[in-house]
């Protein structure tokens, strides 16, 4: 008894509070992780699975992967689509915020609708860009048509190049209001006297923005773009369902590659293979992220 | 300043307009998806396209009623239970955890948070294989068990990295004052921190939800059953079923988005302070 | 806090057992899977199923619904969950891949002491064997025609084409701000395959021998409708069944499709007048022998599941069915009591001569991947003729030895 009210006024008991959360973070994230690395020398399919008849085979499936196109094409396309992704989304995010920090009445409730994207099923965002995007029904095509910058519809999801261009409008859709709040938020923290002082002093627009807002921004910039990084690398649900990965390989990514080797061909120990590939990249740019917040947050 | 007056309020006025006509233009996919599930078959492919429905259409709901497996209504109420009880176990297990972290010193801290924030960023599709074998031989295939156990993965992190600032900002006093009052810690976590910390706890229990609603990968993975699976997995089949029948399609999700969009609309001021917090400060 | 979690834990496995406790009592459940995504079929196949639970009291077959895209997935995920139903109703060229993975019962002893195999054509019969034993037995056979819109036609003085340089002129001239002059089903899967055979076997090469004459010239005829616009990019993400929608709604002029499709059809075109002929040719005319097969799952309740095969196949009963789901029967005494005074189906029975089957061949879904990834490429302009069919002979080369 005395030592439980021991433990119960000591910092001990932290543990105990933490351990359930973290046991069921060990139990099904760590755990499959390392699964994941055990799986990836293996030569795991659905014919064995059952069985247990697998076999260590190295690092084969890696070099297999690596000798294959379509994982090349998948990290070119992840990096295509993520840069694309981060610079449009954060370059209108950044406008809108600049818009909806002026003071008018509806700034406040109009940014509030605006997040409304980010909130709904990546599966819906798809099947509505892919509705809008189609080829004779498709409401781009039409108002394209109707402004005469076309003269025929494009087929969008059905060639390379326009399926790639249609899944980054997609993405940037969502992203617009995660960067649009995270900037507001960022150039609220810049006192108004900066501003003031710098317009008695005769500084122009452009010029307190080149050396007010952007020097008092930058952590905030940095991190949003990490951070964009990271949540771009990793879409899955809207490639698979928008453009399911076409056409032929041209907007398949890293993450859909993996699961078209697990789940569409079977080869479960090749499809952990991307996965850990995938999770290297991701991972590093984590600890990037991490590097910084670190440094910021003081006693952490 | 009185002279500035109506100069201002005709800026005002002329920014709130742009504003409106943005966000109109923003949300246009929003309302086009809707137009369209309204609409008949053959008005949807009437070029110019229409832009509202010019003969009122409901049968594209109606018709989900009378479908087998595919019911979206019945797929919306898996999608429901599992987004619950994923939910559930996110906020049980992510409130003590968080307040742990937030008021206590412990050897390990750093490295536990720093693990919780690496599995945030973690995508599902890197443990997709693992989890579909490990589930597979524990028999949990097409159990809705290994799709809420899944998707509280996802919760989790993220509502310990937010409530444990909401902790952490409590003043010390208030722990203090409550400890005068005869309550060591533990009581004063529940009779204190967790009251204080309720709209966090909302935030949490919001976005776990969410999170869970909003997955397509774990739910057609672990979900083999057309009968069991979440709405979500619901409009992936009825794409590879009706790949050209928009008003189904479209009406499909707008049911799905509509618990997303209720959220929205009475929660707003939450998810905003929850984004917010939990991607700058992560 | 773990009292709240021990009651989340119990409504969800609450619910998990309602949701698998709906088969009825006392009997026997046989679960079966199919991918027939028209409702007419679905109609069809539900009343065999009643006819059947209604004739005796130990069984209760079960159909569930599985889109064609999903089917292989679900049924090799379900092998390695363990999950798998009692009978399929699969593709054809899929079956040796399945029997191959020790997935179906060997249903040898069972089928060789019937006397309902003698009237089987070989080739569908092929079709469910490996290895010299019986892993099934087929449940229709169809093939595929020239489909063509004759008002169309007529309307723009076109003649009904018959080699491969009329095709592609017809389709041209077809084609209109608001009509496709010729589409099929192109999907990057066994359906595009399908679609894509009988052109290839036209100019006399095999499925195994893409990077060829024959094979290059069947890519090209493939890029030079698309190219011209005749035939719509969209076709690469088109389903039969979506073709056959696009004809219906006279958004086609020509299409390549299947017998199935022609009790919807007749069902729903009012408006125009349509028919059938072969498939135009290079060097000779072809056509690709489709159709599904019943298997059963080697886990499953074999013998039930038999019975109920036994049921379905039974002659008098499967002419009562085989034509309105547009099949013919894939059994000679039933085939040719069918369809007597239908000159459309008569004219599929003729094409059936000229008919071949797809594999069999354990790998035949990789080969078949490889065909379609290589007309896929060649539709879209992501590759030429020749380098898709050299990427897709260095795929087939490494399986096919």
């Amino acid at each position: 008894m005395s030592y439980l009210r021991k433990l119960v006024r000591s910092d001990r008991i932290a543990y105990l509070f933490v351990a359930p959360a973290l046991c069921y973070m060990l139990l099904l994230v760590g755990y499959p992780i390392l699964y994941n690395l055990l799986l990836s020398v293996q030569d795991v399919t659905v014919k064995n699975i059952n069985n247990g008849r697998f076999s260590y085979i190295g690092l084969d499936n890696y070099v297999r992967l690596f000798t294959n196109d379509v994982l090349t094409t998948s990290i070119v396309n992840t990096l295509v689509f993520t840069v694309a992704c981060i610079i449009a989304q954060f370059l209108i995010g950044f406008l809108l915020a600049l818009f909806f920090n002026r003071a008018f009445r509806a700034a406040r409730f109009v940014r509030g609708m605006m997040m409304m994207p980010w909130m709904i099923p990546m599966t819906v965002t798809a099947l509505m860009f892919k509705f809008m995007f189609s080829t004779n029904v498709g409401i781009v095509n039409q108002a394209l048509l109707a402004a005469g910058l076309i003269a025929s519809p494009i087929d969008w999801l059905t060639s390379p190049v326009s399926a790639m261009i249609a899944v980054i409008a997609a993405n940037v859709w969502i992203g617009i209001p995660f960067n649009m709040i995270l900037l507001s938020v960022g150039l609220t923290t810049i006192p108004a006297e900066l501003y003031e002082s710098a317009s008695i002093d005769g500084a122009g627009r452009w010029q307190s923005f080149r050396h007010i807002t952007l020097p008092l921004l930058r952590p905030t910039i940095e991190s949003v773009l990490v951070l964009g990084f990271i949540y771009t690398f990793k879409v899955f649900d809207l490639v698979f369902v928008m453009t399911n990965c076409g056409p032929v390989n041209a907007t398949q990514l890293l993450s859909t590659y993996s699961y078209k080797l697990s789940f569409s061909l079977f080869k479960y120990s090749e499809g952990s293979a991307v996965a850990n590939v995938l999770f290297v990249i991701l991972l590093a740019a984590s600890l990037v992220y991490l590097k910084y917040t670190y440094t910021e947050e003081e006693g952490m | 300043m009185r002279s500035h007056s109506p100069l201002r309020r005709r800026k005002d006025l002329t920014l709130s307009a742009i504003a409106v006509v943005l966000l109109i233009l923003f949300l246009l996919p929003l309302y086009w998806t809707l137009v369209t599930s309204l609409k008949t078959e053959t008005e949807i492919f009437r070029i110019p396209p229409t832009l509202w429905p010019k003969t009122l259409n409901t049968a594209s709901y109606a018709v989900q009623l009378e479908m087998g497996d595919f019911n979206m209504f019945r797929s919306f109420g898996n999608s429901l239970v599992i987004a619950l009880c994923a939910m559930g176990i996110a906020v049980v297990l992510a409130v003590p955890a968080s307040f742990a972290i937030g008021r206590y010193r412990f050897r390990g801290k750093k490295l536990i948070i720093l693990g919780f924030l690496l599995t945030q960023m973690l995508p599902v599709s890197v443990l997709l294989t693992p989890m579909f074998i490990i589930f597979k031989n524990l028999k949990l295939i097409s159990n809705w068990l290994s799709v809420i156990l899944a998707d509280a993965t996802i919760g989790i992190p993220f509502s310990i990295l937010i409530l444990k600032n909401y902790f952490a900002s409590i003043p010390r006093e208030l722990e203090d004052a409550a400890a005068i009052d005869g309550c060591n810690r533990l009581g004063a976590f529940f009779r204190v921190f967790v009251i204080i910390c309720i709209p966090g706890i909302v935030v949490c229990a919001i976005f776990s939800f969410l999170y869970a609603w909003g997955d397509l990968a774990y739910g057609m993975t672990l979900i083999q059953k057309q009968a069991l699976r979440p709405i979500t997995a619901g409009i992936f089949n009825f794409l590879g079923q009706y790949g050209t029948k928009w008003s189904y399609l479209t009406a499909f999700a707008i049911v799905t988005i509509i618990p997303v969009a209720l959220i929205f609309l009475f929660m707003q001021k939450y998810i905003i302070s929850g984004l917010t917090a939990g991607a700058v400060k992560g | 806090m773990k009292k709240l979690l021990a009651i989340l834990m119990c409504v969800v496995m609450l619910t998990c057992g309602v949701a698998g406790l709906a088969a009825a009592e006392g009997k026997t459940t046989v679960n079966l899977w199919y991918y027939w995504e028209n409702l007419s079929h679905q109609a069809e196949l539900d009343k065999i199923i009643q006819g059947y639970n209604g004739s005796q009291d130990k069984v209760e077959v079960v159909a569930s619904y599985i889109p064609f895209a999903d089917f292989k997935k679900q049924l090799s995920i379900g092998a390695a969950a363990d999950m798998l139903p009692d009978i399929v109703i699969l593709d054809n060229p899929d079956h040796a891949a399945y029997s191959a993975m020790g997935i179906f019962a060997d249903i040898t002893d069972k089928v060789t002491s019937w006397d309902g195999l003698q009237y089987y054509y070989p080739g569908p019969m092929n079709s469910c064997m490996l290895d010299g034993r019986y892993y099934g037995i087929p449940f229709g056979s169809n093939d595929l025609a020239l489909f063509y819109n004759e008002d169309m036609l007529a309307a723009a003085n076109v003649a009904v084409p018959t080699t491969w340089d009329e095709l592609t002129a017809a389709a041209k001239a077809l084609t209109t701000d608001k009509v496709y002059g010729f589409a099929l089903s192109s999907l990057q899967n066994e359906e595009g395959t399908f679609g894509f055979l009988p052109f290839l076997w036209s100019t006399g090469e095999d499925s195994y021998h893409l990077n060829s004459d024959g094979g290059i010239k069947a890519l090209t005829l493939y890029q030079t409708l698309s190219t011209e616009g005749s035939l719509p990019k969209e076709a690469i993400n088109w389903t039969q069944g979506d073709v056959m929608n696009q004809f219906s709604a006279g958004n086609l002029a020509m299409m390549v499709n299947g017998t199935w499709q022609i009790p919807t059809m007749r069902a729903n075109i009012t408006e125009f007048k349509w028919n059938v002929t072969y498939i135009p040719k290079d060097k000779e005319y072809s056509s690709d022998l489709g159709g599904e097969n019943f298997a059963i799952i080697a886990s499953g309740h074999v013998d039930e599941a038999f019975d109920f095969l036994m049921y379905a196949t039974d002659p008098t009963r499967l002419a009562s069915y085989i034509g309105n789901f547009g099949y013919i029967a894939s059994r000679s005494d039933v085939a040719s009591q069918q369809y007597q005074g239908d000159a459309v189906m008569q004219q599929f029975i003729t094409l059936m001569q000229y008919a071949q089957a797809r594999g069999p061949h354990p790998e035949w879904p990789s080969i078949s991947d490889a065909i379609s990834t290589a007309f896929n490429k060649v539709i879209t302009g992501i590759a030429t003729p020749a380098d898709a069919a050299a990427e897709a002979q260095a795929v087939i080369d490494g399986i096919v030895k």
